[in-house]
């Protein structure tokens, strides 16, 4: 079976900046958790946005569920993000307008990919249930706390069941209490659905969690 | 009668009933003249309305709402009569402040004819009323005016051709033949005015008495010499009316009262006493119950003629 | 699209604030200009048919708008009377049928107009409750009245008094109601309409009294000889006008020279109109005849002039509000640019993403034009009433 990723003789920047990120090879297997490790500004939070196909590579091939995803048009990247990908973000990027169920749903609001219907309400609600929040499904995010709200965003995450997850830095704002939470949900996820999960963290208090640790110097090419 | 006839009959007179019944306030309802096919015109006394009837013939339908026995110069309308009369084609007053109700109720100014509007030099002023004005500069209150005026023939003739000019110039159509009746009518007030002329000239300058101070224009048209007193034929007059007859009688010895309707015997016998002879002079103001307004005049001068020559 | 639909509602209905401003101020540009021009087209109609159904006017010189204004609006301004022998003097032309008003008091804020019978023939009102006036002091209600001062037939109306300074001049005189008049939507709807006769009584030129003449009023009189009595101040006069006392009241001087406001001329035919006209024009008189339509003619050219220039105004601000309105929403969407990023990462659609962004500013247009109309059609329905109150003020 093909791994879950797969990056070859990638080459990266943004416009014409000083910044390249250059990796030679990378493959992660399916069912794992990988740890990207690494100074800040090594394009730990690039490589992530490359896999997910938010933006495509200058050159190379980054393989992601079996699809090259850099070679897909823009649609259907995005469509292919929100079928297969999961993304949690370590400001939680939730919607202020919304309700805490409304924004568990977004992804299915946002994509004619994805309909919403009863059968994912209920899962909605299970979700909910299950990291702890269900009695503040009506509120808005300005009225939760930092890990409640991200734990919402975990469950929006991870409704379309996607086979890939992608985070970057998801304790990076929580207390300690609400971090081991917000990871034991993450790694439950994981677990239950056998699916693939990379991370991005400066927290090395939680490393031993993952299956592996990539320290991102050794994948920058000299 | 059986038990379903009279529901039906019940039934039947309730429709005719209601449907016969229209509320005041219903205005679908038409008033007199409206919706009918002919002329209405309302009039204030007796004369005007006789002038009415003769001159617009079948196409005119004449009222005069005042009940039989009141005099119309002192009668007042209800609300209701005051209402007909706005919905009259035509409102035909005497004018000289004759029925003094007009001036303080709501009538159609387009409908109405002053029918001595155009003779007002020629009526008299009473002399004896007394007015009131409030205050040292104020302005005077109204002195009276003499309002019989149809007692003169030619005044008559006046008002009646008031009547024909307001018929013929608003409803020809209606009045067809208008020009012959009111020519009769001329005849008849002309021949009138003859025999009053003849009966009262044999007694021209002789003191006359009148009961109440309405035949001033026939005083004036004959040249009587006459004065008046306040007598009403129904009431004996008190002592003080009796003095005052004979302080009068002394310095116009008078031999003859003309009465507006037969007085009490007791005052008839009371007068013949003082050397007074009652006449029964009627103005006519309102509807006789018999004969019409020339058939009474031709009976008061008969009364004329038989008093004055009975004496 | 319908989801989208959703987020973009959920957006607005959690920043209601700043949504009610921008659809306010925006419904307030739009419907400006065109309420204006709505209220205007209607006033226009209003003053052209009741000028258009009356010929022509006679009253004392002096403005002829005044004039015109009191007399088919029965405004608050009085122009100087003129005589009743005017009117006397027109029938007996035999050229028209002479209207007469007298247009000068009022009852709580209402306008009493003393005219004769003639006047409801003229302008088709009907009774439609009670009756028609039959006697002095009584009066009948436009339907306007009617409902605002609760009354109907059988009620009483006071009139009121001019000036609480001037106790010896008009004083209120209280008037039996006949009957309340069909809804004529016109001014005729918020007037009182007595005898001619009656507003003279109200002004003082009529009254009535005990009967000066009799011994029992002797303690009223303060001379008296054979041929009049005067009356001292201390008389009590009535202050309303019953079936018993209605043959005391009378009037002093001559009725030819009592007050009129106006004389609403109807010449049955063109030529008539003319020679009357001419007659007037050239005549060195203090009394003037005026075309109505040709007045509010003038009134209309100005108030149009004035509406240009507003909607000029109201364009040029309208423009202003719609570039604020724009940049509002351009920083929006600015401050949301965050949100549109995490949209896209998470997969966002285009078209979704777009539909988020845009439905602020599509829902708020379309509540506004939506508004705007709402608010035409209301102008609309009841721009005439607004019209003919603010005339009564």
């Amino acid at each position: 079976m093909k791994p879950m990723i797969h990056v070859e003789g990638l080459q990266f920047r943004y416009g014409e900046g000083d910044f390249r990120l250059r990796v030679r090879r990378l493959d992660v297997e399916r069912g794992v958790s990988v740890a990207f490790v690494g100074p800040s500004g090594s394009g730990k939070t690039t490589l992530l946005n490359l896999v997910a196909g938010i933006v495509p590579p200058i050159d190379g091939c980054v393989e992601t569920d079996g699809v090259e995803v850099g070679r897909l048009a823009e649609r259907e990247r995005r469509r292919f993000r929100v079928t297969r990908i999961g993304l949690v973000f370590q400001e939680f990027e939730l919607l202020e307008y919304l309700t805490v169920i409304d924004n568990i749903l977004l992804p299915y609001r946002i994509n004619p990919a994805l309909r919403l219907n009863g059968d994912v309400r209920r899962r909605a609600l299970e979700l909910a249930r299950g990291v702890g929040i269900a009695d503040k499904l009506g509120r808005h995010p300005r009225n939760l706390s930092q890990g409640e709200r991200q734990r919402v965003a975990v469950c929006r995450a991870v409704l379309p069941r996607p086979a890939l997850l992608l985070a970057d830095e998801p304790t990076g704002n929580l207390d300690p209490a609400n971090k081991d939470k917000v990871l034991q949900i993450l790694f439950d996820y994981v677990a239950e659905t056998r699916s693939t999960m990379l991370a991005v963290t400066h927290d090395h208090d939680v490393l031993d969690r993952f299956d592996r640790v990539i320290d991102f110097k050794e994948f920058q090419e000299g | 009668m059986s038990r379903s006839r009279w529901v039906v009959s019940l039934v039947v007179s309730s429709w005719l009933l209601l449907g016969g019944c229209a509320s005041p306030d219903d205005p679908e309802r038409p008033g007199p003249g409206e919706g009918n096919d002919g002329l209405t015109v309302y009039a204030v006394n007796y004369p005007l309305a006789y002038f009415g009837e003769r001159i617009g013939g079948d196409g005119v339908e004449v009222v005069l709402p005042v009940p039989a026995g009141e005099d119309p110069a002192f009668w007042s309308p209800a609300p209701e009569q005051v209402e007909a009369f706005q919905h009259a084609d035509l409102i035909v007053l005497n004018g000289a402040g004759y029925a003094k109700w007009v001036e303080r109720v709501t009538l159609p100014t387009s409908k109405l004819v002053d029918t001595t509007g155009g003779v007002r030099d020629r009526l008299i002023g009473i002399e004896s009323t007394v007015t009131h004005t409030h205050g040292p500069e104020g302005d005077h209150s109204h002195g009276e005016t003499a309002f019989t005026t149809w007692l003169d023939p030619t005044l008559a003739v006046d008002q009646a051709w008031s009547i024909a000019f307001e018929l013929s110039t608003r409803w020809p159509a209606s009045v067809e033949g208008w020009q012959e009746r009111i020519a009769e009518i001329e005849q008849d007030l002309s021949v009138l005015d003859a025999s009053l002329q003849q009966v009262f000239s044999e007694r021209r300058d002789e003191p006359l008495l009148g009961s109440h101070p309405v035949y001033q224009y026939l005083a004036r048209r004959y040249a009587l010499n006459l004065e008046s007193v306040h007598f009403e034929p129904h009431e004996f007059p008190d002592d003080a009316a009796w003095a005052e007859l004979e302080a009068s009688l002394a310095r116009h010895p008078a031999r003859w009262m003309l009465w507006e309707g037969e007085p009490m015997a007791e005052t008839r016998t009371r007068l013949e006493e003082l050397g007074v002879t009652s006449v029964v002079f009627d103005p006519c103001g309102n509807r006789p119950d018999e004969g019409d307004l020339l058939s009474v005049m031709q009976s008061n001068v008969e009364n004329v003629r038989r008093a004055f020559g009975s004496n | 699209m319908i989801q989208a639909f959703y987020l973009g509602w959920r957006y607005l209905a959690f920043h209601r604030f700043k949504t009610a401003i921008l659809v306010t101020s925006i419904t307030l540009i739009v419907f400006l200009p065109v309420g204006l021009r709505v209220l205007v087209n209607q006033s226009s109609q209003q003053l052209t048919s009741r000028a258009e159904a009356t010929p022509l006017v006679i009253g004392a010189k002096g403005s002829p708008l005044e004039l015109v204004l009191n007399t088919l609006y029965f405004r608050s301004e009085v122009p100087e009377p003129l005589d009743f022998a005017e009117v006397t003097a027109l029938e007996a032309t035999g050229l028209a049928r002479a209207i007469p008003l007298y247009v000068r008091f009022r009852s709580r804020g209402w306008s009493i107009v003393g005219t004769t019978l003639d006047y409801f023939e003229f302008r088709r009102l009907r009774v439609v409750s009670g009756r028609q006036m039959t006697m002095l002091g009584e009066c009948v209600l436009g339907s306007r009245v009617a409902d605002d001062l609760a009354v109907g037939p059988g009620d009483h109306v006071v009139s009121s008094p001019e000036s609480v300074f001037d106790l010896a001049g008009v004083y209120p005189l209280k008037m039996r109601v006949a009957g309340v008049l069909a809804h004529s939507d016109t001014a005729d709807d918020d007037a009182i309409f007595v005898d001619l006769k009656t507003s003279w009584v109200i002004q003082g030129l009529g009254h009535g009294h005990q009967d000066l003449t009799r011994p029992e009023a002797s303690s009223g009189v303060l001379r008296r000889d054979d041929t009049n009595v005067t009356a001292n101040a201390s008389v009590v006069q009535y202050t309303e006008i019953t079936e018993d006392n209605a043959d005391s009241f009378h009037f002093h001087g001559g009725l030819s020279r009592f007050p009129v406001t106006a004389v609403v001329v109807v010449p049955p035919d063109q030529k008539s109109s003319t020679i009357l006209q001419g007659r007037y024009e050239t005549v060195e008189s203090l009394t003037q005849i005026v075309r109505p339509v040709t007045v509010m003619d003038e009134l209309l050219e100005t108030i149009l002039t004035v509406q240009s220039f507003v909607v000029a105004g109201a364009v040029i601000v309208g423009l202003a509000t719609l570039a604020s309105a724009s940049l509002v929403f351009l920083l929006s969407l600015r401050l949301r640019r965050r949100e549109i990023e995490t949209l896209f990462k998470i997969g966002g659609s285009r078209a979704a993403v777009g539909t988020v962004m845009v439905f602020e500013v599509i829902v708020v247009l379309l509540t506004s034009v939506v508004l705007a109309g709402g608010l035409t059609l209301l102008t609309r329905e009841f721009g005439s009433a607004a019209i003919r109150a603010f005339m009564r003020m």
